[in-house]
Protein backbone atom coordinates (compact mmCIF):
# COMPACT_ATOMS: atom_id res chain seq x y z
CA UNK A 1 0.00 0.00 0.00
CA UNK A 2 1.61 3.60 -1.02
CA UNK A 3 1.16 6.19 1.19
CA UNK A 4 1.15 9.93 0.13
CA UNK A 5 2.83 12.13 2.81
CA UNK A 6 3.22 15.58 3.05
CA UNK A 7 6.31 17.14 3.67
CA UNK A 8 5.38 18.43 7.23
CA UNK A 9 3.91 15.12 7.90
CA UNK A 10 7.46 13.65 6.65
CA UNK A 11 9.25 15.91 8.97
CA UNK A 12 6.84 15.35 11.67
CA UNK A 13 7.67 11.01 11.30
CA UNK A 14 11.33 11.39 10.76
CA UNK A 15 11.35 13.62 13.85
CA UNK A 16 10.61 10.68 16.22
CA UNK A 17 13.45 9.10 14.68
CA UNK A 18 11.99 6.08 13.69
CA UNK A 19 10.60 4.24 10.35
CA UNK A 20 7.25 3.77 9.95
CA UNK A 21 6.95 0.46 8.26
CA UNK A 22 4.06 -2.22 7.86
CA UNK A 23 5.87 -5.79 7.80
CA UNK A 24 6.22 -9.39 9.27
CA UNK A 25 9.33 -11.05 9.93
CA UNK A 26 9.80 -14.53 10.26
CA UNK A 27 13.39 -15.64 12.65
CA UNK A 28 14.74 -19.15 13.22
CA UNK A 29 17.47 -19.85 16.15
CA UNK A 30 19.07 -22.89 16.57
CA UNK A 31 21.53 -22.79 19.66
CA UNK A 32 23.44 -25.59 20.93
CA UNK A 33 25.73 -25.92 23.94
CA UNK A 34 29.12 -27.79 23.60
CA UNK A 35 29.30 -31.28 25.62
CA UNK A 36 25.51 -31.98 24.91
CA UNK A 37 24.34 -29.61 26.83
CA UNK A 38 20.80 -27.64 26.38
CA UNK A 39 19.67 -27.32 22.41
CA UNK A 40 17.42 -24.89 21.15
CA UNK A 41 14.89 -24.97 18.56
CA UNK A 42 13.03 -21.43 18.64
CA UNK A 43 10.81 -20.36 15.45
CA UNK A 44 8.94 -16.94 15.98
CA UNK A 45 7.19 -14.12 14.25
CA UNK A 46 6.71 -10.90 14.55
CA UNK A 47 3.79 -8.38 12.90
CA UNK A 48 3.91 -4.94 12.89
CA UNK A 49 1.16 -2.80 11.47
CA UNK A 50 0.74 1.19 11.68
CA UNK A 51 -2.74 2.33 11.39
CA UNK A 52 -2.22 5.92 10.25
CA UNK A 53 0.56 7.63 11.94
CA UNK A 54 -0.79 7.58 15.23
CA UNK A 55 -1.20 3.81 16.29
CA UNK A 56 0.94 0.80 15.76
CA UNK A 57 0.39 -2.67 16.73
CA UNK A 58 3.31 -5.19 17.06
CA UNK A 59 2.28 -8.74 18.15
CA UNK A 60 5.29 -11.73 18.25
CA UNK A 61 5.21 -15.35 19.44
CA UNK A 62 7.99 -17.72 19.27
CA UNK A 63 8.08 -21.65 20.06
CA UNK A 64 10.84 -23.03 21.97
CA UNK A 65 11.89 -26.59 21.64
CA UNK A 66 14.57 -27.18 24.72
CA UNK A 67 16.37 -30.31 25.66
CA UNK A 68 19.50 -31.56 26.84
CA UNK A 69 21.18 -31.26 30.13
CA UNK A 70 21.86 -28.95 33.13
CA UNK A 71 24.35 -29.91 35.84
CA UNK A 72 23.58 -30.09 39.63
CA UNK A 73 24.94 -32.52 42.65
CA UNK A 74 22.70 -35.72 43.13
CA UNK A 75 22.69 -38.94 44.38
CA UNK A 76 24.03 -41.30 41.73
CA UNK A 77 23.17 -44.75 43.62
CA UNK A 78 19.60 -43.35 42.99
CA UNK A 79 19.73 -42.39 39.48
CA UNK A 80 20.64 -39.43 37.43
CA UNK A 81 17.67 -37.39 38.29
CA UNK A 82 17.69 -33.70 39.71
CA UNK A 83 15.37 -35.35 42.25
CA UNK A 84 17.86 -38.50 43.35
CA UNK A 85 18.11 -36.12 46.46
CA UNK A 86 18.68 -38.38 50.10
CA UNK A 87 20.08 -37.44 53.85
CA UNK A 88 23.21 -39.17 54.95
CA UNK A 89 23.91 -40.63 52.04
CA UNK A 90 27.12 -42.04 51.50
CA UNK A 91 29.71 -38.98 50.34
CA UNK A 92 31.39 -41.68 47.44
CA UNK A 93 27.70 -41.43 45.78
CA UNK A 94 27.60 -37.82 45.19
CA UNK A 95 27.65 -36.70 41.76
CA UNK A 96 28.09 -33.76 39.81
CA UNK A 97 27.14 -33.84 36.14
CA UNK A 98 23.97 -33.09 33.71
CA UNK A 99 21.15 -33.81 34.46
CA UNK A 100 18.86 -34.52 31.20
CA UNK A 101 15.43 -32.84 30.67
CA UNK A 102 13.58 -31.25 27.76
CA UNK A 103 10.26 -29.11 27.65
CA UNK A 104 8.42 -26.57 25.15
CA UNK A 105 7.82 -23.13 25.56
CA UNK A 106 5.65 -20.73 24.09
CA UNK A 107 5.04 -17.36 24.64
CA UNK A 108 3.44 -13.91 22.89
CA UNK A 109 4.16 -10.60 23.44
CA UNK A 110 1.22 -7.70 22.28
CA UNK A 111 2.42 -3.82 22.03
CA UNK A 112 0.40 -1.37 21.09
CA UNK A 113 1.69 2.59 20.55
CA UNK A 114 -0.28 5.19 20.81
CA UNK A 115 0.60 8.98 19.47
CA UNK A 116 -0.41 12.29 20.55
CA UNK A 117 -0.29 15.66 19.01
CA UNK A 118 3.16 16.43 20.13
CA UNK A 119 4.08 13.17 19.06
CA UNK A 120 4.11 11.82 22.72
CA UNK A 121 3.73 7.86 22.70
CA UNK A 122 1.51 5.71 25.27
CA UNK A 123 3.45 2.41 24.79
CA UNK A 124 1.17 -0.27 26.06
CA UNK A 125 2.27 -3.72 26.30
CA UNK A 126 1.39 -7.25 27.09
CA UNK A 127 3.13 -10.58 27.36
CA UNK A 128 2.79 -14.42 28.24
CA UNK A 129 4.74 -17.50 28.36
CA UNK A 130 3.72 -20.87 29.23
CA UNK A 131 5.90 -24.23 29.55
CA UNK A 132 4.87 -27.50 31.18
CA UNK A 133 6.14 -26.04 34.88
CA UNK A 134 6.31 -22.15 34.59
CA UNK A 135 3.27 -19.66 33.20
CA UNK A 136 4.49 -15.79 33.32
CA UNK A 137 1.75 -13.05 32.50
CA UNK A 138 3.15 -9.84 32.23
CA UNK A 139 2.02 -6.31 31.36
CA UNK A 140 3.43 -2.70 30.93
CA UNK A 141 3.27 0.50 30.36
CA UNK A 142 5.84 3.28 28.83
CA UNK A 143 5.09 7.05 28.72
CA UNK A 144 7.44 9.00 26.11
CA UNK A 145 7.58 12.76 26.46
CA UNK A 146 9.95 14.97 23.69
CA UNK A 147 11.18 17.64 25.96
CA UNK A 148 12.17 19.74 22.80
CA UNK A 149 9.66 21.37 20.18
CA UNK A 150 12.64 19.91 17.98
CA UNK A 151 12.61 16.42 18.94
CA UNK A 152 16.13 16.08 20.26
CA UNK A 153 15.62 14.83 23.32
CA UNK A 154 12.99 12.65 25.53
CA UNK A 155 12.34 11.64 28.77
CA UNK A 156 10.84 7.66 28.70
CA UNK A 157 9.43 6.35 32.01
CA UNK A 158 8.16 2.45 32.39
CA UNK A 159 6.70 0.11 34.68
CA UNK A 160 6.38 -3.44 34.32
CA UNK A 161 4.69 -6.03 36.28
CA UNK A 162 5.01 -9.48 35.67
CA UNK A 163 3.65 -12.91 37.90
CA UNK A 164 4.83 -16.16 37.30
CA UNK A 165 3.62 -19.56 38.38
CA UNK A 166 6.01 -22.14 38.69
CA UNK A 167 5.58 -26.08 39.92
CA UNK A 168 8.04 -26.81 42.28
CA UNK A 169 8.06 -30.38 42.44
CA UNK A 170 7.36 -32.60 45.38
CA UNK A 171 10.00 -34.54 46.97
CA UNK A 172 10.73 -36.16 50.28
CA UNK A 173 7.70 -34.21 51.81
CA UNK A 174 9.36 -30.74 50.48
CA UNK A 175 7.52 -28.29 47.95
CA UNK A 176 4.49 -30.54 48.52
CA UNK A 177 0.29 -29.61 49.12
CA UNK A 178 -0.49 -30.29 52.73
CA UNK A 179 -3.76 -32.15 51.54
CA UNK A 180 -3.16 -33.63 48.11
CA UNK A 181 0.44 -34.71 48.27
CA UNK A 182 0.92 -33.32 45.09
CA UNK A 183 3.78 -30.80 43.72
CA UNK A 184 2.87 -27.70 44.95
CA UNK A 185 2.24 -24.39 42.75
CA UNK A 186 4.66 -21.63 43.67
CA UNK A 187 4.38 -18.07 42.82
CA UNK A 188 6.47 -15.01 42.33
CA UNK A 189 6.43 -11.05 41.25
CA UNK A 190 8.59 -9.59 39.14
CA UNK A 191 8.36 -5.13 38.99
CA UNK A 192 10.41 -3.44 36.88
CA UNK A 193 10.92 0.28 36.26
CA UNK A 194 13.12 1.77 34.25
CA UNK A 195 13.69 6.07 33.08
CA UNK A 196 15.19 7.33 30.10
CA UNK A 197 16.90 9.83 28.75
CA UNK A 198 17.23 10.19 24.93
CA UNK A 199 19.46 12.90 23.29
CA UNK A 200 20.18 13.53 19.32
CA UNK A 201 23.93 14.68 19.89
CA UNK A 202 23.93 15.72 16.18
CA UNK A 203 22.19 14.69 12.38
CA UNK A 204 24.18 10.86 12.79
CA UNK A 205 24.49 10.00 16.53
CA UNK A 206 22.28 9.56 19.69
CA UNK A 207 23.10 8.89 22.75
CA UNK A 208 20.47 6.93 25.25
CA UNK A 209 20.56 6.54 29.06
CA UNK A 210 18.91 4.87 31.28
CA UNK A 211 18.02 3.59 35.08
CA UNK A 212 16.43 1.05 36.00
CA UNK A 213 15.21 -0.78 39.15
CA UNK A 214 13.53 -4.08 39.60
CA UNK A 215 12.18 -6.37 41.99
CA UNK A 216 11.57 -9.75 42.05
CA UNK A 217 9.33 -11.22 45.40
CA UNK A 218 7.93 -14.85 45.60
CA UNK A 219 9.63 -18.19 45.05
CA UNK A 220 12.88 -17.55 43.37
CA UNK A 221 14.66 -20.56 43.92
CA UNK A 222 15.62 -23.15 40.95
CA UNK A 223 13.27 -26.55 41.48
CA UNK A 224 15.77 -28.24 39.81
CA UNK A 225 19.23 -27.56 41.42
CA UNK A 226 20.73 -29.32 44.68
CA UNK A 227 23.47 -28.59 46.90
CA UNK A 228 25.37 -30.53 49.22
CA UNK A 229 25.24 -30.09 52.60
CA UNK A 230 26.63 -31.28 55.61
CA UNK A 231 29.24 -33.25 54.06
CA UNK A 232 31.68 -34.69 56.65
CA UNK A 233 33.56 -37.55 54.30
CA UNK A 234 31.40 -40.35 55.10
CA UNK A 235 28.01 -39.18 54.54
CA UNK A 236 26.31 -35.72 53.26
CA UNK A 237 22.76 -34.48 52.59
CA UNK A 238 21.59 -34.00 48.88
CA UNK A 239 18.84 -31.39 49.33
CA UNK A 240 17.02 -28.53 46.67
CA UNK A 241 18.63 -25.44 46.54
CA UNK A 242 17.44 -22.30 48.79
CA UNK A 243 17.80 -18.52 47.30
CA UNK A 244 16.11 -15.42 49.66
CA UNK A 245 12.42 -14.85 48.81
CA UNK A 246 13.44 -11.55 47.71
CA UNK A 247 15.40 -9.61 45.06
CA UNK A 248 16.24 -5.68 44.55
CA UNK A 249 18.54 -4.85 41.55
CA UNK A 250 19.25 -1.54 39.80
CA UNK A 251 21.09 -0.46 37.44
CA UNK A 252 22.37 2.33 34.82
CA UNK A 253 22.65 1.88 30.96
CA UNK A 254 24.27 4.10 28.27
CA UNK A 255 23.46 3.31 24.94
CA UNK A 256 25.47 5.05 22.10
CA UNK A 257 24.74 5.16 18.21
CA UNK A 258 26.83 6.87 15.32
CA UNK A 259 26.80 6.64 11.49
CA UNK A 260 30.16 6.84 11.04
CA UNK A 261 29.56 7.86 7.44
CA UNK A 262 27.34 6.35 4.42
CA UNK A 263 28.31 2.56 4.96
CA UNK A 264 29.16 2.42 8.58
CA UNK A 265 27.27 2.56 11.87
CA UNK A 266 28.56 1.81 14.97
CA UNK A 267 26.37 1.02 18.31
CA UNK A 268 27.81 0.89 21.68
CA UNK A 269 26.27 0.00 25.05
CA UNK A 270 27.54 -0.38 28.81
CA UNK A 271 25.32 -1.53 31.59
CA UNK A 272 25.92 -1.49 35.18
CA UNK A 273 23.64 -3.85 37.16
CA UNK A 274 23.92 -4.34 41.50
CA UNK A 275 21.30 -6.35 43.30
CA UNK A 276 21.05 -7.55 47.25
CA UNK A 277 22.14 -10.95 46.47
CA UNK A 278 25.67 -8.98 46.23
CA UNK A 279 25.83 -9.65 42.62
CA UNK A 280 27.29 -6.93 40.12
CA UNK A 281 28.02 -6.62 36.90
CA UNK A 282 29.49 -4.94 33.71
CA UNK A 283 28.41 -5.28 30.49
CA UNK A 284 30.05 -3.87 27.29
CA UNK A 285 28.27 -4.31 23.88
CA UNK A 286 29.35 -3.20 20.56
CA UNK A 287 27.96 -3.64 16.92
CA UNK A 288 29.42 -2.68 13.95
CA UNK A 289 27.10 -2.33 10.96
CA UNK A 290 28.71 -2.00 7.43
CA UNK A 291 26.70 -1.36 4.50
CA UNK A 292 28.15 -2.47 1.30
CA UNK A 293 25.11 -2.31 -1.28
CA UNK A 294 21.64 -1.45 -0.92
CA UNK A 295 21.26 -5.08 -1.19
CA UNK A 296 24.40 -6.16 0.87
CA UNK A 297 24.79 -5.53 4.73
CA UNK A 298 26.97 -7.25 7.16
CA UNK A 299 27.64 -7.26 10.77
CA UNK A 300 30.68 -7.96 13.66
CA UNK A 301 29.59 -7.83 17.16
CA UNK A 302 31.54 -8.43 20.53
CA UNK A 303 30.22 -8.15 23.94
CA UNK A 304 31.87 -8.51 27.17
CA UNK A 305 30.34 -9.44 30.51
CA UNK A 306 31.61 -9.82 33.84
CA UNK A 307 29.95 -10.66 37.22
CA UNK A 308 30.82 -11.06 40.76
CA UNK A 309 29.04 -14.30 43.17
CA UNK A 310 25.80 -13.99 44.54
CA UNK A 311 26.65 -14.19 48.77
CA UNK A 312 24.69 -17.52 49.19
CA UNK A 313 26.57 -19.57 46.27
CA UNK A 314 29.58 -22.06 46.49
CA UNK A 315 30.51 -25.03 43.82
CA UNK A 316 31.74 -27.10 46.36
CA UNK A 317 30.59 -30.59 47.43
CA UNK A 318 31.57 -30.12 51.50
CA UNK A 319 30.82 -26.40 51.57
CA UNK A 320 26.78 -25.64 52.85
CA UNK A 321 26.24 -27.08 56.67
CA UNK A 322 22.73 -25.30 58.10
CA UNK A 323 22.96 -21.68 56.30
CA UNK A 324 19.89 -20.35 55.10
CA UNK A 325 20.36 -20.23 51.91
CA UNK A 326 22.59 -22.02 49.54
CA UNK A 327 22.76 -22.76 46.25
CA UNK A 328 25.62 -24.31 43.48
CA UNK A 329 24.25 -23.03 40.38
CA UNK A 330 27.09 -22.13 37.89
CA UNK A 331 25.07 -18.79 36.83
CA UNK A 332 25.32 -16.94 40.39
CA UNK A 333 28.90 -17.75 40.53
CA UNK A 334 31.70 -15.43 39.24
CA UNK A 335 32.64 -15.46 35.82
CA UNK A 336 33.10 -14.03 32.40
CA UNK A 337 31.79 -14.10 29.12
CA UNK A 338 32.16 -12.60 25.36
CA UNK A 339 30.12 -13.21 22.53
CA UNK A 340 31.43 -13.10 19.04
CA UNK A 341 28.42 -11.81 16.34
CA UNK A 342 28.40 -11.77 13.05
CA UNK A 343 25.22 -11.00 10.72
CA UNK A 344 24.74 -11.11 6.91
CA UNK A 345 21.88 -9.32 5.40
CA UNK A 346 20.83 -9.36 1.94
CA UNK A 347 17.74 -7.15 0.47
CA UNK A 348 16.22 -8.75 -2.29
CA UNK A 349 14.52 -5.38 -3.14
CA UNK A 350 13.20 -2.78 -1.01
CA UNK A 351 10.40 -4.90 0.44
CA UNK A 352 12.13 -8.51 1.03
CA UNK A 353 15.35 -9.09 2.88
CA UNK A 354 16.95 -12.16 4.76
CA UNK A 355 19.27 -12.82 6.87
CA UNK A 356 22.08 -14.92 8.71
CA UNK A 357 23.58 -14.77 11.73
CA UNK A 358 26.35 -16.53 13.67
CA UNK A 359 27.01 -16.33 17.10
CA UNK A 360 29.64 -18.08 19.96
CA UNK A 361 29.39 -17.11 23.41
CA UNK A 362 32.15 -18.29 25.84
CA UNK A 363 31.92 -18.85 29.17
CA UNK A 364 34.63 -18.78 31.72
CA UNK A 365 32.85 -21.23 33.42
CA UNK A 366 33.34 -23.58 30.86
CA UNK A 367 30.29 -23.28 28.99
CA UNK A 368 30.00 -22.50 25.31
CA UNK A 369 27.27 -22.10 22.66
CA UNK A 370 26.94 -21.46 19.15
CA UNK A 371 23.63 -20.43 17.72
CA UNK A 372 22.06 -19.35 14.39
CA UNK A 373 19.46 -17.34 13.52
CA UNK A 374 18.26 -16.76 10.19
CA UNK A 375 15.02 -15.59 8.86
CA UNK A 376 13.51 -12.75 6.32
CA UNK A 377 12.12 -9.37 6.61
CA UNK A 378 8.60 -8.60 4.21
CA UNK A 379 7.32 -5.14 3.92
CA UNK A 380 3.55 -5.17 2.92
CA UNK B 1 32.43 4.87 42.62
CA UNK B 2 31.83 2.73 39.63
CA UNK B 3 28.26 3.44 39.39
CA UNK B 4 28.83 6.65 38.82
CA UNK B 5 31.00 6.06 35.02
CA UNK B 6 27.95 6.18 33.40
CA UNK B 7 26.71 9.73 34.88
CA UNK B 8 29.88 10.71 34.13
CA UNK B 9 30.17 9.87 30.73
CA UNK B 10 26.90 11.49 30.16
CA UNK B 11 27.81 14.67 31.75
CA UNK B 12 31.11 14.90 29.55
CA UNK B 13 28.93 14.13 26.44
CA UNK B 14 26.21 16.87 27.48
CA UNK B 15 29.17 19.63 28.39
CA UNK B 16 31.72 19.01 25.64
CA UNK B 17 29.30 21.53 23.35
CA UNK B 18 29.46 18.53 20.96
CA UNK B 19 25.44 18.29 21.13
CA UNK B 20 24.38 20.09 18.16
CA UNK B 21 20.13 21.23 16.79
CA UNK B 22 19.21 18.80 14.47
CA UNK B 23 16.28 20.10 12.19
CA UNK B 24 13.69 17.42 11.65
CA UNK B 25 14.44 17.25 8.11
CA UNK B 26 17.87 16.45 8.95
CA UNK B 27 16.98 13.10 10.45
CA UNK B 28 17.28 10.66 7.92
CA UNK B 29 20.10 9.43 9.26
CA UNK B 30 19.28 8.94 12.38
CA UNK B 31 16.14 7.00 11.37
CA UNK B 32 18.00 3.92 9.28
CA UNK B 33 17.35 0.53 10.82
CA UNK B 34 21.45 -0.16 11.29
CA UNK B 35 20.69 3.63 14.11
CA UNK B 36 18.10 0.81 16.23
CA UNK B 37 19.18 -1.47 19.03
CA UNK B 38 20.20 -4.74 16.92
CA UNK B 39 19.53 -3.18 13.51
CA UNK B 40 16.14 -3.37 13.65
CA UNK B 41 15.93 -6.93 13.79
CA UNK B 42 13.39 -7.57 17.35
CA UNK B 43 13.41 -10.62 16.86
CA UNK B 44 17.08 -11.27 16.67
CA UNK B 45 17.74 -9.24 19.59
CA UNK B 46 15.14 -10.88 21.83
CA UNK B 47 17.08 -14.12 20.99
CA UNK B 48 20.34 -12.34 22.32
CA UNK B 49 18.47 -11.35 25.68
CA UNK B 50 16.35 -14.27 26.28
CA UNK B 51 20.27 -16.34 26.11
CA UNK B 52 21.85 -13.90 28.39
CA UNK B 53 18.81 -13.91 30.73
CA UNK B 54 19.03 -17.56 30.34
CA UNK B 55 22.70 -18.05 31.52
CA UNK B 56 23.32 -15.25 33.52
CA UNK B 57 22.27 -13.56 36.52
CA UNK B 58 21.85 -9.97 35.75
CA UNK B 59 19.15 -8.35 33.73
CA UNK B 60 16.91 -5.21 33.37
CA UNK B 61 18.09 -2.41 31.09
CA UNK B 62 16.73 -3.12 27.90
CA UNK B 63 12.95 -1.88 28.49
CA UNK B 64 10.29 -2.89 30.51
CA UNK B 65 7.99 -5.04 27.88
CA UNK B 66 9.12 -8.87 28.05
CA UNK B 67 7.72 -12.09 29.49
CA UNK B 68 9.60 -14.17 31.69
CA UNK B 69 10.99 -18.11 31.69
CA UNK B 70 11.88 -21.06 33.94
CA UNK B 71 15.02 -21.06 32.07
CA UNK B 72 17.20 -24.09 32.70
Amino acid sequence: MQLRLSLPTIALIMAANAQAEDYVTFQYMQYQENDNRVSVSAPSLMINKDFGTDYTLNASFVLDAVSGASPTYYDAGSGASAYSRGKNISADRITYDNISFSEQRAAGSVIFTSRFANRDELILGGDFSKEHDFTSVSGSAEYMHWITPAKNQSLSLGLSFQSNEITARCVDRVNCDASSGASEKMSATAINTQLSFLQNINRSSYLKASLFYLIDDGYLTDPYLNVVRNNDGNTADVVGEKRPDKRQAYGAVLHYANALNDAFTLQLDYRYYLDDWEINSHTIDSDLYYDLSPQWQFKLGLRGYIQSAASFYNGGANFFTDERYASSDYRLSDFNAVTYKSDIRYAFNRDFSMNLGLNYYDQSTGLKATYLMTGFRYNF
Amino acid sequence: MKQLIPLSLITLVLLSGCVQEVKPWEKETLAKETMEPAGGNTLARKFQEHIYFSKEASKGGGGVAGGGCGCN
